[in-house]
Order: C-alpha cells, then structure tokens, then sequence
C-alpha cells in the first residue's frame, strides 16, 4: 500500500512530469515550480485520489508551502472522517 | 490627433494557419466548408461549418501549460505570436508599459462552458475542474495575450456578438491616437463548434441548409438561393502601431488605419437596419477623412442570411450612391464562414491583404443574382492586377453594434 506521500508523489510526478527524486516532503511548491493556480489543481486531485473534500474555509488551504503541509491536511481530514463515520481511514 | 498604422498579421482560420496562406486560397474562391460532426448525449450530430485546423504543439514549447486555456485563447494567443513576430517589434521595457491588447470575442470560451456543464449535469454534480472560472471568464484570451507579451498597458476584451473585433481594433486605434498606448495588439476569436452551440443557432433559423451535394457550396452570400450563414472559428491578431514610430524603425506597413466607425441600431435586437449600417459607413468615412468614391473595395458583413444581404446592399447604395455599382464588394464569409467576434479581424486582416498584394477576393457560390441585390459582388474567383488603395471592411451584430474599419495604403 503506498504512502499518502507516495500517492502525492505520485499525482505530481504525473501532472507536471516532474521526477519524483526531486519531490519530498520537504519540497516546497516553489522549489518544484508550481504556483497557486498549479496548487488549486493539486487540491483537485488529492480531493479525488483520497476521496475527500477540502472545506471551503476561507481559503486555509491555499496557504499550504510544502508537500508535507499537504499530507497533513490529508490525513487530518482522514482522521475527522473517520472519527464522524467510525470507519478507519485505509491509510 | 496621431496617426495609425498596421505592421503585424497573424491568423488561425479555416483557410490556413498564416495570411499568406489564407489570401491566396481567398482568391482561389476556395471553401473551407465542410460537414461537421459533433457528439451529443444520444449520438452525432451534423452540421456544416469552417473549423480551423489547429495543432498547439506548434504554437506553445512543449512544457508550457495550456490545458487551463479554453481553445478561443489559444487562438488569439497564436495569432497573436504570429502578428508580433511579422511586425518584427521589440519590446524594450519602456514600449511594454506603452503596450496593450484589444480584444473581441462573442462567445467566449464556449466549449470549456458547454463541457463543464455537461460534467456536472450528467456526469457528477459535485465536480467541476478546479480553474473553471480561469478558463471561462470573457477576458482569459485578452490577458494570456497580455501576459505573453508581458504588456503593461491597457488590456480590454469587447463583446457585441458579430462586431466584437471590429469594436476592438477599432478601440485600440482610438487609444493609439489619443496618446494612450503606443503599440496594441489587436483582433478577436471565436471557438464555438460544439454541439450545443450548433443547436443554439439552429433553433435561431438563421443557418444555412446543407449543401447535400456539395457542403463546401453551403453559403452563398448575395445569392438569390442563399439559405443563411454557416459558423467558422479561428483568430486574427493585427499590431498597431503609431505611424511615427513604425517609419523610424523602419517596419514593414500595411496601411494606415484611417477611420472607424460605431453606433448601434436600437430598434430591435437581431433585425439590420439599412439607416444604421449606412450611419456607421458614413462615420468611418468621415473619422478617415475619405470620400465614398475614393474606396477600392469593401469586405461586407455578407452573412448570407436573407435580411442582411439586402440590407447592406441597400446601405451601401445610400451611402455610396453612384459609386457603389463600380466599387467591389464581396462576403469572403462563403469561404471562411462567420467567425462572429472574430469575423471583423480576420476580415480586416483580409482587406489589408488586399491593398498588399492589389487584389480583390471573391464571393463563393453566388450562382444565381438576386435583383434586390444588385452591386459588383466579384462572383467565384478574385481580380489580381487592381489598384486597391483604400479598403472599407463592415461588421454588423445581433445587438444591433455596427462597426466598420478604414484603412488605406500608407
């Protein structure tokens, strides 16, 4: 089962042909050449690969800088899930 | 008031990708006319129609990212690159902040509208891509044009469905004069081959019948068997630039755009009136400074429809008197179809073409004369060898904006 790092990785890789030695959670979005519009699409596809919704928070989700600032959300956001479902997240 | 000059073309249109191109299959009275299929939720659907054909690869480096631009945008930026490098401009950082785009579109992104809403209506109601908005807002193709330039002066889209680019070139001309802007890139786009938007102007009866034998023949403008319009797609960008500074740089000019002309007919939305075109015919005339008599050819609105032909013929006669039956008019529209907000520039760009290379494009399939139609429409080839020195190009829209363009050799 990959990580929620390596299914990151992996959308990044993908999307922006990027190789994925140069992307780590330390990354930040600038160091690897995205910009907040690319981060918008990011969101988008994270939202489908975890099957989560990013909350319309006033925009909190935009002040993300590294690659590990999204893991975080995810699995918060996992976690919120799961604690309202009882279900445990598959991650 | 400063005086205007044109110095760059570049188009994406039915008839090929560069002017040259475009012109010379003009004057073969070639038709880029073709059955069109679309795919709707209970199978194809057809149409005839002018498509452009287009590969971005050729136009964008492989890495720039150009899926969060709807097609129209891709058009005008094409175009744009295209009329820039023909100007041979060089944007210093000072001419940059002097520099802006003038932009005419109709529809806009129309098929980024019609797939979003397809997606979220029959396919997932909680999903639509995330730069939506980006894509479809009217003044997306503008700034990308802006932004590939990296122009800091004013950056305007114009939208009055059919005249759209006419108003946008001939807004940029008044920003050259006035001292406002130095150098505009200038034009309009239209990408709306989609099924829907085929449906939209069947259900208007405005269309023309498909020519069963041969589709290419489908629009027939001043014919007295013209059936309607047919819709194409594509772009044309024009630089301007101020006379003075083009001569000391030593730029390749087309012509001088001399005059522009624009009023409204407000007595009803869709139905042309012969008082208005003729006013805004006589408004160019007289921005420019030119007599009726002194035009060479005019490029006519020309849709095919049964109410337009005849009143612009009925325009022209009032404003041209004697010197219409001698002056040629033609509607290369037969040939490169109605690209509605940017029909205007790409039919300007033809009336430039025509002072460059002396010549008058034709009318495609005008096979049988209409007696309410009654000028030299120059039927099925174009007349090489003429002195063309002033150009009038006309551009009338639903919403009753008529706009008409005068340029004349410099």
């Amino acid at each position: 089962m990959p990580t929620p790092f390596e299914r990151v990785q992996a959308i990044l890789e993908k999307k922006y042909s990027l190789a994925p030695e140069t992307i780590t959670p330390e990354s930040t979005l600038e160091s690897l050449g995205l910009d907040s519009l690319d981060l918008i699409e990011l969101l988008f596809d994270v939202e489908d690969e975890f099957k989560i919704r990013v909350p319309q928070d006033g925009g909190a989700a935009l002040k993300t800088t590294t690659i590990q600032d999204i893991i975080d959300s995810v699995q918060k956001m996992l976690a919120d899930t799961a604690a309202q479902t009882g279900v445990e997240p598959a991650t | 008031m400063r005086r205007v000059v044109v110095t760059g073309l570049g188009v994406i249109s039915p008839l090929g990708n560069d002017p040259d191109t475009l012109f010379s299959r003009l004057m073969e009275g070639e038709s880029a006319i073709r059955e069109v299929i679309t795919e709707g939720p209970n199978g194809p659907s057809s149409n005839v129609a002018a498509a452009a054909a287009f590969n971005s690869e050729l136009y964008f480096p492989p890495l720039q990212k150009t899926d969060h631009i709807d097609r129209v945008g891709l058009f005008a930026m094409a175009a744009s690159g295209m009329a820039v490098r023909d100007s041979g401009i060089a944007f210093t950082d000072e001419l940059r902040e002097r520099s802006g785009v003038s932009f005419g579109t109709g529809m806009g992104a129309a098929a980024t509208l019609e797939e979003t809403f397809t997606q979220l209506l029959l396919r997932d109601p909680d999903r639509v891509k995330p730069l939506t908005v980006l894509k479809v807002m009217n003044n997306a193709a503008g700034a990308h044009v802006a932004i590939q330039h990296s122009l800091g002066g004013p950056d305007l889209t114009y939208s009055c469905a059919c005249s759209s680019s006419s108003v946008s070139i001939g807004e940029a001309f008044r920003q050259i004069q006035y001292g406002t802007a130095d150098v505009m890139i200038a034009g309009g786009a239209e990408a709306e081959l989609t099924f829907g938007f085929f449906k939209a102007w069947n259900a208007m009866h405005i269309l023309a019948v498909p020519d069963r034998e041969d589709p290419s023949a489908s629009c027939r403008p001043f014919s007295r068997n013209r059936t309607g319009l047919v819709l194409g797609e594509g772009a044309a960008m024009v630089v301007l630039e101020e006379r003075g500074r083009a001569i000391a740089r030593g730029a390749r000019i087309y012509a001088e755009l001399a005059g522009y002309g624009s009023n409204n007919d407000y007595r009803h939305l869709t139905k042309p009136s012969v008082e208005g075109q003729a006013k805004a015919m006589q408004l160019a005339l007289s921005d420019a400074g030119v007599a009726p008599e002194d035009v060479s050819y005019i490029n006519a609105h020309g849709t095919a429809t049964a109410l337009n032909d005849v009143t612009e013929t009925r325009a022209i006669k009032s404003v041209f008197g004697d010197s219409a039956s001698r002056i040629p008019v033609s509607s290369t529209k037969s040939m490169h179809g109605h690209l509605l907000g940017g029909a205007g520039a790409l039919e300007f760009v033809i009336s430039l073409l025509a002072i460059a290379h002396n010549a008058v494009p034709p009318t495609a399939n005008l096979n049988v004369p209409d007696p309410d139609c009654d000028l030299d429409y120059v039927p099925g080839r174009g007349r090489s060898g003429q002195d063309v020195r002033c150009v009038m190009s006309n551009s009338f829209a639903f919403g009753g904006t008529n706009a008409v363009l005068i340029a004349r050799r410099d």
